[in-house]
């Protein structure tokens, strides 16, 4: 069966739906929003990254012009709002649990990084708030700021808080030491790295912003933010203000890029329900680029040692890791989850490799608290894998490919039970490895290489083969609901949101293929307070797994709901009625009643529902890079991708996902960074004019394919991919620039791999030589 | 930002008087610098006038072997002139790499040239072509005109008028922009002029726009990139900074000196 | 406070500002024009492009004062009659946007471009979108979109 086939009903390759709308400004960000007599809101935010508050002095601000009101660290606590969700509630080390620190929404008694809340503002306009938050007097006294894991965990460092001794608040381990003990005890050779996944900003385009209306009478606040989902956002808002799911109503619509920022209930939105309730009025507030890149959560800022055991033949025997977290100042409600559980579900890789072990700390630095970002640690652990393995082929002089085939877990091995107890439902590793080199050609490399050289350029190929487990869902259940009008137009209601993947497109075309109806007659409506549902925020790649298959069962079951209303109105039997594209028709007569003849009768709807586990999506990126060993300018010469991401429904967005996918893994690869001064903790890449996103030109061409296996966990076969393209470019990126520089006697270099870094490498080894 | 008065200028004298009767007026060109600096609160004018609509500071021209370029001539109208490209195409070069479209189609030379920043692409060209800058109450030498970062020859309430850019027999600029601001992290302009050549580099000093001597000297048997090959520029006054160490753009201005060296050599 | 009076999308506006206000708050705030964002605070990211008199500026570093009696078009000018400008068109074609946040900004610049240069080159495309940042698509499809609006081949 060609999987490929069955989603072009609606047409693939046309337009998005939502595109109109969008294209022509009709869009509505969370800033677009406005209520009548609304208020402005601003923030005080703390210039030092940790220190005592000893006074705020509100006197001044209080009398400036337009100014509604202003709220401190102590209205946070008599409201309450002082301790957010947190997600990491499992058991760790000797059965310990994490130790989760308080934030209160505004900064009482200390502040903990640049950008931590000391006070909110809300005047007639954002002017008038801004003019009188520079008015608020604070007297601090200084702390020592803790930067970095290593500072941190140093016996004798200040510590941020209180009840988290060592600035440790949670310890795991998993695998099994004592055969990675053996296993290395026997190894022929090993390998090891210490490996930083650097700290980055994940800079969606829009700005957070949030406008909180309140009714008096219900006590229901309104909260219009960016979200990935409403049910995500109410449970952490609901459990950071105490209030009931009833009293939070979330609006949405469209949503300016996620990559994991926006699944937070951030204590600007907290804060500003304060303000909203005390003045009775709605309050706005539209952050600045600038505050984005203080207070935003970040992401990555994961520090790993790992090392790989080999036989003489490259085999790999074991596998151990020591891998440090820096979950900045507070913990987000998900934000240690990520690196404490997706790195042990893929430890593994794409490799029978049996004996694995880790060691894991979350530990808190005077910096902005980090949470998941596209990928959420499935490409830190594939990057450690893939820069093990291709730094133990080039130690052992095997050729990378030959090293990773003799290791793959074999196609007739699936499923595949992992040594940490993940099973991958099916894969084809070596397949998709061949097609990879194939379409790269990787023969041609040597005659590309010796071209390069002869312009006085490095050249270097590396890859990456890698696999990741979508998002298991933190909610019971996905549903879907479908209501049919009268016009047999379809309205799908679903609770994933999507932040640029598509879902109004990719959603009915799953709908429109499962009833043969074309896309344009189902419009899919997404965060609707008004129809509760259950279901899982758009997050971990699994949209398409969770919300996008139980769009299909939602179709189907409508067809089951509404085949007795069909044969009622047909005068036969429901045994004696059949669908197809929109109409009953009575088996014996020619007589046919539409979806919109029955709901114009009686009011016809049906709610899908499935629960879907991790799915395991793989593929291998191939890069080829030049280096200018004058100026260390790396320019990617080419890429490709060959991924194994199941059906796919619209080969035009998975295509989208993958060049932005990718395009993100470059940016952390050759120039994101977030740098805090060691001393100050002053955040020194604040803007866009210090942190380099990457810009047109940064690759020309990217070349995809896809090479699917029909995945077992969803009836479509679909497996997610939104975040596989940040997965296997890290190492495919820095396994070239480590391909090209390696011969000159560089040592492994950690990202981001930016031009002075590499032309210092370059200059060191030339001299060393 | 913080509350101003804006206050559009009739005419350059007005100009002229409004900021000479108020110390904390400053002047208000195509904003590209000022604006953003004003958006982060780190300047707190009283008043903004606004120079950029005067006639007199209008206008390019190519006369008697001078190119003349007024200061409130926008980057795109220098990339875009024909009077430019036909007297320095260099010139016409540099301004096309200036920030970005947008940027460009705001911001003026007088303003790149009065603000100084230290990794504008202006500073060089007019240093490297011996400009001259004419104010409203004199003409200062380029030579005398930057007097290191953000600094300048300028006086309170003196407005640059035009720039007068005598012809080169030929010149090149080549650039190494910041990979996020766009920002030269290492510029050079270099310029055979009737005075000798002249290299001009931008971005890199410690102390803004400087002339590099040695490569002058290097270059004045000759323009090639060959000459540039064998010098080393001492990094002792180049700037260093989270993006770049001062070995890195000492090297930096080397390649891109030896760029615009060939590229004049190509010519 | 200042008023200032223009022509946006071809019809004459006005409104009481402060005269610190940039248009960018202006064309949202006074004029409820919501298509022009602003993604930035330091001219980077040209979400926030306009034409004003027929030339691309970031509307977020421009004072509304000065824009007084300038013709102002933005993303909501640009469709005429009910019929897409071939940017647009070409952006949806060619699936050059994901969240869309950046978009009208690119479309603006890219419209503005291709005004200056009717049939630039990969090379001048990419040095034409300098000044507009998108953290979705990866620019790749941009770039496609820009080529297709200007008449070349491109598209699936």
């Amino acid at each position: 069966m060609d999987h490929h086939h069955m989603f072009e009903v609606g047409g693939a390759h046309l337009s998005r739906l939502e595109d109109l709308r969008l294209i022509k400004g009709e869009g509505c960000y969370a800033a677009d929003w406005s209520l009548p007599n609304q208020a402005h809101a601003a923030f005080l935010r703390s210039d030092r990254a940790h220190a005592k508050i000893v006074s705020v002095n509100t006197d001044a601000a209080r009398k400036a012009r337009g100014v509604l009101g202003v709220y401190t660290g102590e209205d946070a606590v008599k409201a309450g709002y002082v301790k957010p969700l947190s997600m990491l509630t499992f058991p760790g080390k000797d059965g310990k649990k994490a130790i989760i620190p308080e934030r209160p929404v505004l900064a009482h008694g200390k502040v903990r990084f640049v950008g931590d809340l000391v006070a909110l503002v809300v005047a007639e306009t954002a002017l008038q708030a801004q003019d009188a938050a520079e008015l608020i007097e604070v007297e601090y006294e200084d702390l020592t700021p803790v930067i970095g894991v290593d500072a941190a965990l140093k016996a004798g460092a200040p510590q941020l808080h209180d009840n988290i001794p060592g600035n440790q608040c949670f310890e795991q381990e998993a695998g099994d030491a004592a055969a990675v003990e053996a296993a290395f005890k026997k190894a022929a050779h090993v390998t090891r790295l210490k490996l930083d996944c650097t700290r980055v900003v994940p800079n969606p385009m829009e700005p957070r912003a949030c406008l909180i209306g309140y009714d008096a009478g219900s006590g229901v606040y309104t909260v219009h933010v960016p979200v990935q989902g409403i049910n995500m956002m109410r449970m952490q808002l609901a459990a950071y203000t105490g209030l009931s799911d009833d009293k939070l109503k979330i609006m949405a619509r469209d949503v300016g890029g996620g990559f994991g920022q926006r699944s937070i209930a951030y204590p600007e939105y907290a804060a500003a329900m304060i303000a909203a309730k005390a003045l009775n009025r709605p309050v706005k507030w539209v952050s600045s680029r600038s505050e984005s890149f203080l207070s935003d959560s970040h992401g990555r800022a994961n520090y790993i040692t790992a090392e790989l055991a080999l036989d003489k033949d490259g085999i790999f025997l074991g596998m151990k890791l020591d891998w440090i977290a820096d979950l900045g100042a507070y913990l987000h409600p998900a934000g240690p989850v990520s690196p404490m559980r997706n790195p042990v579900v893929c430890l593994n890789g794409v490799y029978k490799t049996q004996a694995l072990f880790g060691r894991w700390r979350v530990v808190l630095t005077n910096t902005s608290p980090v949470s998941a970002y596209r990928g959420a640690a499935r490409p830190e652990i594939a990057y450690t894998i893939e820069r093990l393995v291709d730094e133990a082929a080039a130690q052992m002089k095997i050729d990378p490919a030959e090293i990773r085939r003799r290791n793959f877990i074999p196609t007739d091995a699936f499923p595949y039970k992992t040594p940490t107890g993940s099973v991958y439902d099916i894969a084809d590793f070596p397949a998709v490895l061949d097609k990879a080199m194939k379409m790269a050609d990787a023969p041609g490399f040597a005659k590309r290489r010796a071209a390069s050289e002869k312009a006085g350029k490095l050249r270097g190929l590396g890859f990456s083969t890698v696999i990741e487990n979508s998002g298991a869902g933190m909610f019971p259940k996905d549903e879907v609901l479908l209501e049919v009008a009268a016009d047999g137009n379809l309205t799908a209601y679903s609770v994933s949101h999507s932040q640029g993947q598509g879902h109004e497109t990719t959603f009915a075309q799953i709908i429109g293929d499962a009833l043969g109806i074309k896309t344009e007659r189902i419009k899919l409506r997404q965060a609707i307070n008004e129809k509760p549902l259950m279901g899982n925020h758009t997050g971990g790649s699994r949209t398409i797994v969770g919300a996008g298959t139980v769009c299909h069962l939602a179709a189907k079951k409508l067809i089951e709901v509404a085949t007795p209303m069909a044969a009622e109105m047909l005068g036969v039997e429901p045994s004696q009625v059949a669908y197809a594209n929109g109409e009953f028709q009575s088996k014996e007569s020619s007589k046919k009643v539409t979806l919109g003849d029955i709901a114009a009768k009686k009011p016809l709807s049906a709610t899908g529902e499935g629960k879907f586990g991790s799915t395991f999506p793989n593929g291998c990126h191939v890069a080829e890079v030049e280096i200018d060993p004058q100026t260390g300018v790396t320019d990617v010469a080419s890429y490709v991708t060959v991924d194994d991401c199941g059906t796919v429904i619209n080969h035009t967005i998975v295509e989208g996902q993958m060049h932005g996918a990718v395009a993100q893994g470059w940016g952390q690869i050759f120039g994101e960074n977030v740098v805090y001064d060691p001393e100050t903790g002053q955040l020194m890449t604040g803007s866009f004019m210090d942190y380099t996103m990457p810009k047109a030109g940064w690759i020309r061409d990217m070349k995809i394919y896809d090479h699917a296996t029909f995945g077992t966990i969803s009836p479509l076969g679909v497996k997610g991919m939104g975040e596989s393209g940040c997965t296997a470019s890290l190492a495919a990126l820095t396994n070239a620039v480590m391909n090209a520089l390696r011969p000159l006697g560089v040592q492994p270099l950690d990202m981001p791999l930016t031009a002075p870094k590499l032309w210092h490498a370059i200059t060191a080894a030339k001299k060393g030589n | 930002m913080y509350a101003f008065q804006y206050r559009k200028a009739k005419s350059l004298k007005e100009a002229g008087e409004l900021l000479a009767k108020d110390d904390e007026a400053k002047p208000l060109s195509g904003g590209m610098t000022l604006i953003p600096t004003l958006k982060q609160r780190l300047a707190q004018p009283t008043q903004l006038v606004d120079i950029a609509g005067l006639a007199e500071l209008a206008g390019i021209d190519n006369k008697g072997g001078v190119l003349t370029i007024g200061a409130a001539t926008r980057h795109s109208e220098v990339e875009a002139s024909k009077a430019v490209k036909d007297a320095i195409p260099a010139l016409a070069d540099l301004a096309s790499n200036i920030g970005d479209p947008q940027v460009r189609n705001r911001g003026t030379i007088g303003g790149s040239v009065a603000n100084n920043d230290p990794a504008a692409d202006y500073p060089s060209a007019v240093l490297a072509l011996n400009a001259k800058v004419i104010t409203n109450k004199r003409e200062i030498a380029a030579d005398d005109y930057f007097q290191g970062m953000f600094t300048t020859a300028l006086e309170p309430g003196e407005l640059i008028v035009r720039i007068a850019f005598p012809l080169p027999k030929k010149a090149a600029y080549a650039k190494f922009p910041h990979p996020a601001s766009g920002y030269a992290m290492a510029g050079v302009f270099i310029a055979e002029t009737a005075g000798g050549v002249r290299v001009a580099v931008t971005g890199a000093g410690a102390s803004g726009v400087f002339r590099w001597k040695e490569a002058e000297q290097a270059l004045a048997k000759g323009i090639s990139a060959a000459a540039i090959e064998k010098l080393t520029l001492s990094a002792d006054d180049i700037n260093e900074d989270i993006h770049g160490s001062r070995e890195y753009r000492a090297q930096l201005v080397k390649v891109m000196a030896g760029r615009a060296a060939a590229a004049i050599a190509g010519k | 406070m200042a008023k200032v009076t223009m022509t946006v999308n071809g019809k004459q506006c006005s409104g009481e500002v402060e005269d610190r206000t940039l248009l960018a708050n202006f064309i949202r705030d006074t004029l409820k024009l919501t298509g022009t964002h602003v993604g930035c605070d330091t001219t980077q990211c040209g979400a926030c492009t306009v034409h004003v008199d027929g030339r691309a500026v970031k509307s977020c570093t421009m004072l509304a004062v000065q824009a007084e009696g300038c013709e102002v078009t933005t993303i909501e000018g640009m469709a005429k009659n009910g019929k897409l400008h071939p940017v647009q068109q070409a952006f949806t074609e060619c699936h050059a946007l994901q969240c869309g946040f950046c978009t009208p900004g690119m479309i603006m610049a890219v419209s503005a471009m291709l005004k200056d240069n009717p049939h630039p080159t990969d090379d001048e495309i990419i040095h034409g979108l300098e000044g507009n940042l998108c953290r979705c698509t990866g620019y790749l499809n941009i770039v496609k979109a820009v080529k297709q609006a200007a008449g070349g081949k491109a598209g699936h």
